[in-house]
């Protein structure tokens, strides 16, 4: 491919020295809303950037970028000026923003359409009506841009969420944008997808000379093929000097409420270390105190329990006396020789695993896509049954958190969510509230589920589980693309049960999480458990793989 | 099983006659066999295109699954065979009686033929189906009817889906285990899977529209079709060998058929070399399988 900044220019003249974005005085908002979302605000993005905009839910990052592709617009008040490559954004149509300013949503799921990786490739160019010849040649080059020839006759329905994602990409680049809005395209990915799709998003910054500019709440792993970054912030955006600061690990458990986690965190030095090697290979400079440190865990662990016993007079609200119900759960729930497979032809996805999640605790699984962990929360709720081996389960009751919250989500406002199981499981409103004031839902009662942000969203499924008391609560991926105010508080949700003495068992890529969060973290891989340990040992012992 | 566990399903294409044509040439010869099968009701004729049909299922789907097949599909032809003397009483040579009613040896035959005629079109149907995969369908289609190749498409796209997450919706509902909870009624909870997936579903949509609409979608006036087939110059000599092929079999067919007759008494088939040129269109697709084996040793 050639670069697209040297293309034949298409539309407007537009020399090096025009911006790619250039946004005056932009005001927006919503139908019915108080408040604009944005006020006043002046962007410029110069050309072949590869922008950063960062910003927390409900910023109006979506609703700025979606202000630069007049069809996906939201409806709503706008006054002020917008242009992109010198064009104003007003005077485009349809087919003029499809060839210059490519968009990639936020969820793989969602933006497919086609049934095949070929077809989907094609989709924008048959909307164009180009002809067939052009279309071949265009997907042929796409295709092998991004390395997806071997997949190309794939279904879309059987791709991993990275393929998914790296495919939207590729789909939309085979309209060759000049300009490329990406709203938090790797935020439904695990790590290494997210590595994958970022590199190849790299690539086509600088090989092809396209602009690039993605929102995101996650800045950290981006940093390194950034060239800019900008804040959006009271309906303003301004641009970050220090981009650096964008990189620090913000700890989920905040200074306001001396928590578990902070209290340990702080103990092994865990943020003070980590962030003098972020971004290196090396291991930690002081391995030696951090095994040390390892050696002492249990002391520490104990001390850092009792500082909680403690401290949890100094936030009454939530120490769950009055919400949590009793839990005797008290024994572990186990697993032994545990062999499982989805068919007979298919490969074994759990191989003689053994493990054991005491109660009182919360327990994270990692590992890569496909390395059974959703497979073994499914064995532990009894929704996969046991090939051979045995799977005793501690607790009398159990509940399991899905990746996609939208699979427990049936009501039409969030309070008759909350109440759904209120007669079969045996709570009323006013806990239902309690619970939701918990979760950072209070305010919300009379919304509709699917109004909510992703994040509340997650907060609400969560919230309903929890009404219900289950001993043993199971999570797939309960972080996933979530901001980090959602993360502290499932974080505090999950701290609460266990120490209530439910046992929590998450399966996640969010290394992050799991450190601060977990009282053990259980590498899987190949089926089975490679490594199972406390965080601080587990990254102490990594090279490869850390937070 | 969640996604990330499927095997790889590499893009192979099934095993099946005409693969190295234009889609069209499968096609014209699946819509004429179809037609020959379904309106050539004479017994040589049916005989001659079922053992085409099975001669084919043997050889691109294996033996023991078009034997597994045959397991259903001959208890049909007897059912048919036994229930149409019931049904027409009519014909010359009476076999027995049942109560008042005459069973006759013709019209038994008939229902004989007519199971055979059911089955012979269901094996090529199976045959259209692995010859005409559904890309190659979408191919046809192509510009003519590009919104109805597209819609084909995304239902494609959407069913296993969808299908995908009401496993997953279930499946939560099944996790969730509280002693003294009575045991979800079935067809509530099922009730209720179907509700989660239509907000999610809808949900989904608007988000997949934008989606389309930020890829151009209604910026021309008329949408192309990406289709991986060229129609070559043996593409249409093979067409119009086909056509012609096929006009000699329909004439065969025509023939035979009409100086067929079932009533009142059973004609009897004679030797006769229009036979040869029924019997040589229903093993084409074999043959030419035949060759594509050979061809790779």
């Amino acid at each position: 491919m050639s670069r697209l900044d040297r293309g034949p220019v298409s539309g407007a003249a537009c020399g090096p020295d025009i911006p790619a974005i250039e946004v005056q005085g932009l005001s927006f908002a919503y139908p019915g809303a108080g408040a604009p979302v944005l006020e006043g605000l002046d962007w410029r993005v110069p050309q072949g950037a590869f922008a950063l905009l960062v910003g927390g839910t409900g910023s109006g990052k979506s609703t700025l970028l979606s202000l630069l592709k007049p069809e996906i617009a939201p409806a709503g008040e706008r006054t002020g000026d917008a242009r992109v490559l010198g064009e104003n954004v007003a005077d485009m149509d349809v087919r003029a923003s499809a060839e210059r300013v490519g968009y990639v949503f936020q969820d793989p799921e969602n933006q497919i359409v086609c049934e095949t990786v070929w077809h989907e490739m094609a989709f924008g160019l048959e909307n164009l009506g180009l002809a067939r010849d052009e279309m071949r040649r265009r997907v042929a080059e796409t295709s092998y841009f991004f390395g997806l020839e071997d997949w190309l006759h794939r279904d879309t329905d059987t791709l991993s969420g990275g393929r998914k994602q790296l495919l939207s990409l590729a789909a939309v680049l085979a309209l060759r944008p000049r300009v490329l809005l990406l709203d938090e395209p790797t935020s439904q990915l695990d790590p290494v997808a997210e590595k994958n799709f970022l590199h190849a998003l790299f690539r086509v910054n600088r090989e092809l000379g396209c602009t690039v500019v993605v929102a995101t709440h996650q800045p950290r792993p981006m940093l390194e093929y950034a060239t800019c970054a900008y804040r959006i912030e009271d309906g303003r955006v301004r641009e970050v000097a220090d981009m650096a600061s964008l990189g620090r690990r913000e700890s989920l458990f905040s200074d306001d409420m001396l928590g578990w986690g902070a209290v340990r965190c702080a103990k092994n030095g865990v943020f003070s270390r980590r962030e003098d090697n972020l971004g290196s290979l090396e291991p930690p400079g002081d391995v030696s105190s951090a095994k040390k440190s390892s050696e002492l865990d249990k002391s520490s662990e104990f001390v850092a329990q009792t500082s909680l016993e403690n401290g949890s007079e100094a936030f009454p609200r939530t120490d769950g006396s009055r919400i949590l119900q009793k839990m005797h759960g008290g024994s572990a729930t186990t697993l032994a020789g545990s062999w499982f497979r989805y068919d007979r032809a298919g490969g074994w996805v759990l191989r003689g695993l053994d493990v054991a999640f005491s109660a009182g605790a919360v327990h994270a699984i990692v590992g890569g896509n496909g390395c059974g962990k959703s497979t073994m929360l499914s064995v532990l709720a009894k929704t996969a049954k046991l090939q051979r081996g045995r799977m005793v389960r501690g607790a009398a009751s159990a509940a399991l958190l899905p990746q996609n919250p939208k699979a427990l989500l049936v009501a039409e406002t969030v309070r008759d969510e909350l109440m759904e199981w209120a007669s079969t499981c045996g709570y009323d409103e006013n806990l239902a509230r309690e619970r939701a004031a918990q979760l950072g839902l209070d305010g919300l009662e009379t919304r509709h589920p699917y109004d909510l942000s992703g994040g509340q969203r997650q907060l609400l499924a969560l919230a309903k589980l929890l009404l219900i008391g289950p001993e043993l609560l199971l999570l797939d991926e309960p972080t996933k693309g979530l901001d980090l105010f959602s993360r502290r508080i499932i974080a505090r949700a999950l701290r609460d049960h266990a120490k209530a003495g439910g046992t929590v068992i998450i399966a996640t890529h969010d290394l992050d999480f799991a450190e601060q969060v977990a009282d053990d973290i259980a590498m899987m891989f190949d089926g089975e458990i490679a490594c199972m340990e406390p965080p601080a040992d587990f990254f102490a012992d990594n090279v490869f793989y850390r937070a | 099983m969640p996604v990330d566990i499927m095997r790889e399903e590499s893009g192979n294409e099934p095993v099946a006659a005409f693969s190295m044509s234009h889609p069209a040439v499968p096609s014209l010869y699946m819509v004429l066999t179809l037609g020959l099968t379904m309106f050539s009701m004479q017994p040589v004729l049916i005989a001659l295109s079922l053992a085409g049909g099975l001669a084919y299922g043997f050889a691109t789907r294996g033996a023991a699954r078009t034997l597994g097949a045959l397991r259903w599909q001959l208890p049909v032809i007897l059912i048919i065979a036994l229930v149409n003397p019931l049904f027409s009483a009519s014909g010359s040579t009476e076999l027995f009686r049942i109560g008042m009613r005459a069973v006759y040896l013709e019209s038994m035959v008939y229902g004989l033929c007519m199971g055979g005629l059911f089955v012979a079109s269901v094996l090529w149907f199976g045959a259209a189906a692995s010859m005409l995969e559904y890309d190659k369908v979408l191919a046809l289609l192509g510009n003519a009817a590009p919104v109805i190749a597209l819609m084909i498409s995304m239902c494609m796209r959407l069913i296993p889906q969808f299908l995908r997450r009401g496993r997953t919706v279930l499946a939560v509902q099944d996790a969730i285990d509280v002693p003294g909870r009575a045991p979800a009624d079935p067809v509530r909870s099922r009730l209720r899977a179907s509700s989660v997936l239509m907000g999610w579903g809808m949900e989904d949509s608007l988000e997949r529209a934008d989606a389309m609409r930020s890829r151009g979608w209604g910026a021309a006036t008329r949408r192309t079709t990406y289709a991986r087939y060229r129609l070559g110059r043996s593409d249409i000599a093979a067409l119009v060998g086909l056509a012609l092929f096929g006009v000699a079999t329909a004439a065969v067919a025509w023939t035979a058929t009409t100086q067929y007759s079932f009533y009142p008494q059973l004609s009897v088939p004679a030797p006769w070399p229009g036979y040869v040129v029924y019997a040589a269109w229903m093993v084409l697709p074999c043959a030419l399988h035949a060759i594509d084996e050979k061809r790779f040793g």
